[in-house]
């Protein structure tokens, strides 16, 4: 059954600027379903239609076939939304923020504690606390569980982990695996690449536009290109070199490695490639294959082959 | 229900938790309330004379004496030449200056007319007219001994009557600093009425307000300022406070109805502005000496409803607005339109046709007739009957277009 499903949804701010273009999207129930995409591709935007904050321009939008617009009050009782940024009361407590929600939702908490408790064991020492005085990643952990307290059919999650940091990611995303368990879907957009591989399927967002939906493991498969990687003392002058470069490749920093996807045979290009770099005076170390992560997929789909 | 009453329970804890909203809200007003009636007050209570005197005589010398025995006039003493009461004048030294001319006390026992020349810092034009109707009054009083004492009856009329006065308000030359140019203001010229040739003495009773004590109309001025801050202020930055920190969303996807959202925001505003204006009663009684004349409940009643307006006013003006600024801007516009137009501090009667009719919109102009008639005059309900109606529809379009205007899904 599918859980949501998107049918030519628009959605354009003033008239002027076009967030979201023709967007066609299914999502299974009881899967992890990623968005992924860069700041400004219009995750959040559809996030917000999806959670009935926002009116689309057009399109049909159905969460377990009830209309998000039609029938907004039934959806709301089914979905539980943890929004981009702390949206708690920070002058109310722990508990009196679970309490307020609880009711908002017309259930209790002793109903649902066995969805949160995993989480909620990491926060009820704080909670006497103030909201607004708890660190990251506990307002987080909060917010989760204000948003899991009517066990919601389908969890949204908009950049939950974004400014967070890499140990307590790694927790939330223990956690959601958790809360998927429960039969809940979980809906999560992010803009780190390296997360997308802990959902089920992923979708590609770029410009407004989804450029891809798939598994990621069927992404990473998809790459055409030949990924090669190596460090350079100095990446800037390479890059400015790299522009000359015959070969039809992508080439990128990456952290502090430079990855090029070579569209060639390589069995030719490779000495050619290492001759290019030779003639040019760009000392490097040792260039070797490696296995694309989503990310170098992200670029190349976005990018396409590109021959200079 | 359960709804409504944790959305009530929250609001409370965050009003207890927030010193500042907590201030602003009980502090902030009882404070204002018990320092504002003793400044904004119209009486005059202390007024610098000065004299000059070319006629030394008599006659002029009983009348300087007769300002020392009130107790307004505080008298600066004989100046020689009006040079030296300008620059007086000008350093706020003197606030009056009577001046005689010479053969003063010849000219009224030969029944001639003569002229006193009453100079007064009109800076202040209340505190002018006032001052020199003072200054009638006591020159007035005057003469009419004086006509009564020295001359047979039928002659002191004539006599009174020549003693005619001109008072005309301080002129400066020009050039001079611009405070002083205000000044220059020429005040129509005054002419005082002749003392009765038949003794008849005026006795005013000022009904409601007795002793003409000008506290027994501001303080109920500054009650009504206090309750419609309390109402329309503060709810006009509470429910835009959740939409800058982002928790309305976060209400927003949850089943609650707006209304219901709505009715927990007011039902704790609409507390705490009655528990304010009970204090602000107690206050009025113990600390003024105002007690309520008339009905205690009809008087909470109306101000249930203009509460509820003011309340209404406040949730509209915080969903139209985007952050604390911008209806912080409106409320304060709004605000002293509703203050300046109600008659708090200036009789309605005076402003033109336009503004009585801006006034049928004002919620305050309203309320302020309930106050002043039911605390002062000890009005009953058929005297107020109108500006109840008049509030109680207003309660209901005003917050019928905050529900509507409060939006749960942007466009």
């Amino acid at each position: 059954m599918s859980a949501i499903s998107i049918r030519g949804v628009n959605k354009t701010y003033d008239g002027k600027v076009v967030a979201l273009k023709d967007i066609h999207l299914e999502v299974e129930e009881g899967e992890v379903f990623g968005l992924v995409g860069p700041d400004g591709a219009g995750k959040s935007t559809l996030f917000n239609i999806l959670t009935t904050l926002l009116l689309p321009d057009a399109g049909d939008i159905r969460i377990f076939q009830m209309d998000v617009i039609q029938n907004y009050k039934a959806v709301r009782q089914i979905i539980g939304y943890l929004p981009g940024t702390f949206s708690l009361y920070p002058d109310l407590s722990v508990q009196e923020n679970l309490d307020f929600f609880a009711v908002m939702y017309k259930s209790s908490i002793e109903e649902n504690m066995n969805i949160i408790e995993p989480i909620w064991k990491q926060i009820s020492p704080f909670k006497d606390r103030k909201a607004g005085k708890l660190s990251g990643g506990m307002k987080q952990k909060l917010a989760l569980c204000c948003a899991l307290i009517h066990r919601p059919r389908i969890l949204f999650l908009d950049e939950p982990t974004t400014g967070v940091d890499p140990v307590s990611r790694k927790e939330f995303w223990d956690i959601l695996k958790s809360i998927r368990q429960h039969g809940i879907t979980v809906v999560v957009s992010t803009p780190y690449m390296d997360e997308a591989t802990r959902c089920d399927r992923i979708a590609l967002i770029q410009n407004g536009e989804i450029i891809g939906v798939n598994p990621p493991q069927t992404i990473i498969q998809n790459f055409k290109g030949h990924l090669y990687t190596f460090k350079s003392d100095d990446i800037f002058s390479l890059l400015q070199v790299m522009e000359q470069c015959p070969l039809r490749c992508n080439y990128y920093p990456y952290g502090e490695h430079c990855h090029v996807a070579f569209y060639e045979d390589m069995e030719t290009a490779m000495p050619q490639f290492e001759r290019f770099l030779d003639e040019h005076q760009q000392p490097h170390s040792k260039i070797t294959a490696i296995q694309p992560s989503v990310e170098d997929c992200f670029i190349e789909i976005v990018k396409g082959p590109i021959s200079n | 229900m359960r709804t409504i009453l944790i959305l009530i329970k929250k609001e409370f804890l965050q009003v207890f938790r927030n010193p500042l909203l907590l201030s602003i809200l009980v502090v902030a007003p009882m404070v204002e309330f018990m320092i504002f009636p003793f400044c904004a007050d119209y009486e005059i209570k202390v007024l610098n004379i000065a004299f000059i005197d070319n006629d030394r005589s008599q006659i002029s010398k009983d009348i300087i004496h007769s300002f020392n025995s009130s107790e307004i006039f505080v008298s600066k003493g004989l100046l020689t030449s009006k040079k030296d009461a300008d620059e007086k004048m000008k350093h706020d030294k003197i606030d009056l200056l009577v001046e005689f001319p010479s053969h003063f006390e010849e000219a009224l026992y030969k029944n001639e007319p003569t002229v006193i020349a009453v100079t007064a810092n009109a800076i202040n034009s209340v505190k002018a007219g006032i001052s020199t109707g003072y200054v009638q009054e006591i020159i007035g009083g005057y003469m009419q001994d004086f006509a009564a004492a020295h001359t047979p009856s039928n002659m002191s009329a004539a006599m009174a009557q020549q003693a005619s006065m001109q008072s005309n308000n301080a002129s400066f030359s020009q050039g001079e600093e611009r405070r002083r140019s205000n000044s220059t203001t020429v005040m129509p010229e005054q002419t005082i009425t002749p003392p009765m040739p038949i003794h008849i003495s005026i006795s005013n009773i000022y009904w409601y307000n007795e002793q003409m004590n000008y506290k027994n109309l501001i303080v109920p001025g500054i009650l009504v300022i206090l309750v419609t801050l309390i109402g329309c202020y503060v709810t006009a930055l509470n429910l835009v406070r959740e939409k800058e920190i982002g928790t309305i969303e976060q209400v927003n996807v949850t089943p609650i109805r707006r209304w219901q959202f709505l009715l927990g925001k007011m039902i704790p505003f609409w507390l705490l502005g009655m528990a304010e204006f009970g204090a602000g009663l107690i206050i009025m009684k113990f600390v003024f000496g105002i007690s309520v004349q008339g009905s205690l409940p009809l008087l909470l009643g109306i101000t249930a409803i203009y509460l509820l307006v003011m309340l209404g006013l406040g949730f509209f003006i915080s969903s139209v607005s985007e952050n604390q600024l911008q209806s912080m801007f409106i409320v304060l516009f709004l605000f002293i339109v509703f203050v300046l137009l109600s008659g708090v501090f200036t009789p309605t009667e005076g402003m033109p046709g336009w503004a009585h009719k801006i006034n049928y919109l004002n919620p305050m102009s309203f309320y302020i007739e309930v106050i002043k008639k039911i605390i002062l005059k000890g009005s009953e309900f058929e005297s107020v009957m109108k500006e109840t109606i008049v509030l109680s529809v207003m309660a209901v379009i005003i917050n019928t277009g905050a529900v509507l205007s409060y939006r749960e899904a942007s466009k």
